[in-house]
């Protein structure tokens, strides 16, 4: 049996059927061909999968599609402003991308956590990322690649402001 | 010379492809017409197959294929350059593992081949299942696969020396057991395929796969086709730590499709990624060790019984070098070694960053403390005193051209303040804290298992746009080869590296390099792509002479500008020579290529195993320091400080990012990680259960590098990814050790097995 359910996913206003038990994962991947969001655990240990939903990041893995109804959801590929491009610079500038199979769920989840905490401390990034399994790059350079992300969007911000003043 | 970039912090060339989600992995493809795979895994550990029932799996709408073994006689499978046929494709007789497989489907998507999976009825007669590989190697043990004489597939001997003399010489001898436990690769990518094929009976795979070029041996055998009949196109590889080498699904992935006569696609779930991975090599290391009064290393005896799992794989290849590599790390003469490998009904085991050097390396390393400290000399100065040199011929042949070996103990111990830290110990009644030493080596661009081929080959094309094209046949596995092989082309074309792009490996376009393992990507890879961007540059530059009016031997090219050094007004950019070059050869492009065969390298000999391997050795030396917590027995990694003799740095920024990524996997394996059998299944066969470490589980890392120069490597260059694990788990024991004064000789080293040995020992 399957459930008509409505959503924007991107920025784009979505209606499609979907199973009772398909993952919100699967139905982003499969149906809407978003294959950034990555399938590492199904299981909502690893991470990989991770995306906005109304702005808080969760495990696609763990929310099942039908669930959704008006809900604002966002995606790797959803990421195209410039705020985000300064996330993802910093990620490759630092060296906390290796095999790149765990980097868009952690990018997504820098998005989320600088949305709502500009300055993250460690501890504060300790937590964003706890759930994030990444096996290369031994989590140090995630650390500095939020840092790193947290100063660019803030020197984006000063410019602005600058900018503003000025003109 | 032409550029300048052999040194410089290049960040990955395809790092935003990956960090916008924007890579196609394996598991992201389609083709039209795709159908899905499943594989049908065994319940039991040992079992006589009765009987299998697909009728019912078969009925089922959508369904399209269903494969046993009792359909039909598969070959047998084995991995490349290897013998011991002792895998099928489909278990038809006997399933040897809890997760060994028995058949296969296809369907149009992937909840109907789940559901028919559950469909398929198989009975079993349950056989006596062997864990243990010392129970399983006694004599009259039931036998795991019966048309071998016994459960020990391959056995190691041999001497150096004069052994009794050694430990008659020695001072001091200290003689223990070591164990090392069964861990997983735990790349975020799980395994993955697709495979079509054409009207012609070729076969092209679609895998993320270190080693295309073993996959089309291995895979074409097991195909009953020809090597040229199947074409390997490697994807993007999420990560892989030797887990990604020959693995069974391709060849099923393929079975299937040519039976369907459609694209299928299969992707291990998680758990039976656990299942049927290809571990690490659990071992048992029974080691004696004897030291002369004055510290010289006198005599080595060693016994080392691997657990293979149920099949072979590269597991004999893995027990050949925890026998054999650590003996070249410190000038001994007298050993005597023997290797057992066993059978047992686990899941078969494989090649994981290390090669049985990190399960050796944790024995040796702490029975080196051991020594030191019944001689009451600092273990720094006792690894000094032996450390291998430059120069040396080791008693197995090995010819050491380069070690930085004692600039890495020297720099990594004054790194992190050794000798005020070892003399003035930090505790209270419940935290001690300790520090430790260990060093390891490795290989880089050993001789593989194949007699007639090694070295690696690259070609270069250069585009009407003067844009440069690599092909080389080592992948990236996530370290930055592909930056690295940019950065090489680049620097020696004197053009911008994002002027370069370099292909992933495909068997029909690619040239044939052996792939990327055993630490040989940067060393022979490297080299294959240095000669060839010299190659296509004389030809560049002839093109430009004749333009110019000069001889090729006046330009040199920097910045992408080609001009003569004795007049600059005779310039022109390499994108005007490379068209020029273009239209000459009727729209031909430059191109050069590049042969790598290192020099004064062998497989070793069978029976004496003696023999240099290598064309280059990296070296190392970590010092972990640690807190105990005496109540709980947790151990915290407070700093870690690692220095590498990887030859030369060709690009510190990834360089520094393999010495974190495998320290913290090294400190999973030291305390953390052990996949848990339960009646021969995997019990903790998730990332819940899986103990791998998070952001929150590591420390602060130092990251020194030596730069021994080696005469062979690129540049100097040298491997660096797989010994960068090796030391930790002994360097963080002997740290425990000096810290709490107990001494843990079975990894992981938990706080269960710390509490107790400090009840034990009443401290």
């Amino acid at each position: 049996m399957n459930y008509r359910i409505r959503l924007v996913v991107n920025g784009f206003d979505y209606e499609s059927d979907v199973k009772a038990n398909e993952t919100l994962l699967d139905f982003l991947r499969n149906q809407l061909g978003l294959t950034g969001v990555k399938k590492g655990c199904d299981g909502g240990e690893c991470g990989a999968c991770v995306v906005l939903i109304n702005g808080q990041p969760v495990n696609a893995c763990l929310v099942l599609a039908v669930e959704l109804d008006g809900d604002v959801v966002t995606t790797i590929e959803g990421l195209d402003d410039e705020d985000s491009r300064l996330i993802q610079e910093a990620f490759v500038a630092v060296g906390a991308v290796q095999c790149g199979f765990c980097s868009p769920g952690m990018v997504i989840a820098t998005k989320g956590l600088l949305d709502v905490n500009s300055a993250p401390t460690q501890e504060d990034i300790n937590q964003a990322m706890v759930g994030h399994l990444c096996r290369c790059t031994g989590y140090s350079r995630t650390v500095t690649a939020v840092q790193d992300a947290a100063d660019r969007l803030k020197a984006r911000r000063l410019k602005q402001t600058i900018l503003e003043e000025e003109g | 010379m032409s550029g300048d970039l052999i040194g410089k912090s290049i960040p990955m060339i395809d790092g935003l492809a990956k960090v916008s989600g924007k890579l196609t992995f394996t598991s992201d493809l389609e083709l039209p017409g795709l159908l899905y795979g499943k594989v049908l895994r065994s319940p039991l550990a040992h079992a006589k197959i009765l009987n299998i029932d697909t009728s019912q799996a078969k009925k089922l709408t959508g369904v399209r294929v269903v494969l046993t073994g009792r359909d039909r006689l598969y070959p047998y499978y084995s991995v490349a350059g290897q013998s011991v046929l002792d895998e099928q494709l489909l278990a038809g007789e006997k399933v040897h593992y809890v997760g060994d497989e028995v058949a296969v489907i296809a369907a149009i998507d992937p909840d109907i081949a789940a559901e028919a999976l559950r469909l398929i009825k198989v009975d079993y007669e349950e056989l006596p299942v062997l864990l243990d590989p010392l129970e399983a190697m006694r004599e009259g043990a039931p036998l795991i696969h019966p048309d071998q004489q016994s459960n020990v597939p391959y056995k190691i001997e041999f001497s150096r020396g004069n052994l009794l003399q050694g430990f008659k010489e020695s001072a001091v001898i200290v003689e223990d057991s070591f164990s090392t436990p069964l861990q997983y690769h735990g790349y975020l990518e799980p395994h993955a395929a697709v495979a079509q094929w054409d009207a012609r009976g070729r076969v092209t795979l679609w895998i993320p796969m270190q080693s295309p070029t073993l996959g089309r041996i291995t895979y074409s055998k097991a195909l009953g086709i020809s090597e040229d009949q199947v074409r390997i196109i490697q994807m993007p590889i999420g990560g892989a730590f030797g887990g990604k080498l020959e693995y069974k699904l391709h060849v099923l992935c393929a079975l299937l499709a040519r039976e369907a006569n459609r694209p299928v696609k299969m992707i291990n779930t998680r758990e039976e990624d656990f299942l049927s991975g290809l571990p690490r090599v659990p071992m048992q290391i029974r080691m004696k060790l004897g030291v002369r009064a004055d510290g010289i290393l006198a005599a080595k005896e060693t016994e080392i019984v691997a657990d293979s799992g149920a099949y072979v794989n590269y597991a004999h290849g893995i027990l050949l070098s925890a026998c054999h590599r650590h003996d070249n790390l410190y000038r001994i003469n007298n050993l005597h070694t023997k290797g057992f490998l066993v059978y047992t009904n686990k899941l078969a085991t494989g090649c994981f960053r290390g090669f049985g050097n990190p399960q050796v390396h944790f024995a040796y390393e702490s029975l080196l403390d051991m020594a030191a400290e019944k001689l009451s000399m600092d273990p720094a100065e006792l690894r000094l005193k032996n450390a291998i040199q430059a120069g040396d011929t080791t008693p197995h042949g090995w010819k050491v051209l380069s070690s930085g070996l004692s600039d890495c103990i020297r720099q990594s111990t004054n790194g992190a303040d050794w000798n005020t830290k070892r003399q003035q110990k930090q505790e209270n009644k419940r935290f001690a804290r300790g520090i430790g030493l260990a060093c390891c080596l490795h290989v880089s661009g050993n001789r593989t298992f194949l007699p007639y081929f090694d070295g690696a080959c690259s070609d270069i094309r250069i585009n009407e746009q003067g844009k440069v094209i690599v092909f080389v046949g080592e992948t990236d596995l996530g370290q930055g080869a592909l930056t690295t092989f940019a950065q090489i082309a680049a620097h020696e074309l004197g053009v911008d590296i994002s002027d370069v792009t370099v292909s992933y490996v495909d068997t029909d376009t690619s040239p044939h390099g052996l792939g990327t393992f055993g630490d040989r990507a940067t060393t022979l890879g490297g080299n294959a792509v240095r000669l060839a961007a010299i190659d296509a540059r004389v030809k560049l530059l002839t093109v430009a002479a004749a333009v110019l009016k000069t001889e090729k031997d006046e330009l040199d090219i920097s910045k992408g500008i080609i001009s003569s050094v004795t007049n600059l007004e005779k310039k022109m950019t390499v994108a005007e020579a490379a068209k020029f070059g273009w239209a000459q050869l009727g729209g031909g492009l430059i191109t050069g290529q590049g042969v790598y065969i290192p020099p004064d390298v062998s497989m070793v000999d069978p029976q004496t195993k003696y023999g240099n391997i290598s064309c280059a050795y990296p070296f190392a030396a970590q010092v972990a320091e640690v807190e105990v917590d005496r109540l709980t027995g947790t151990v915290k990694v407070l700093n870690m400080v690692a220095a590498h003799d990887l030859g030369k740095t060709l690009n510190p920024l990834l360089a520094e990012g393999q010495v974190q990524g495998a320290i913290a996997q090294g400190i999973g394996y030291t305390l953390m990680e052990d996949m848990g059998m339960k009646k021969g299944i995997v019990f903790n066969r998730n990332f819940e259960k899986y103990n791998m470490p998070r952001i929150t589980d590591v420390s602060p890392i130092t990251t020194i590098f030596v730069e021994s120069n080696d005469p062979n490597g690129p540049y100097g260059g040298k491997g660096l990814a797989e010994p960068a694990l090796t030391p930790t788990a002994p360097s963080i024991a002997n740290a425990i050790f000096n810290a709490v004064g107990v001494r843990i000789k079975e990894l992981p080293i938990t706080p269960e097995k710390i509490l107790r040995a400090m009840e034990d020992s009443n401290i």
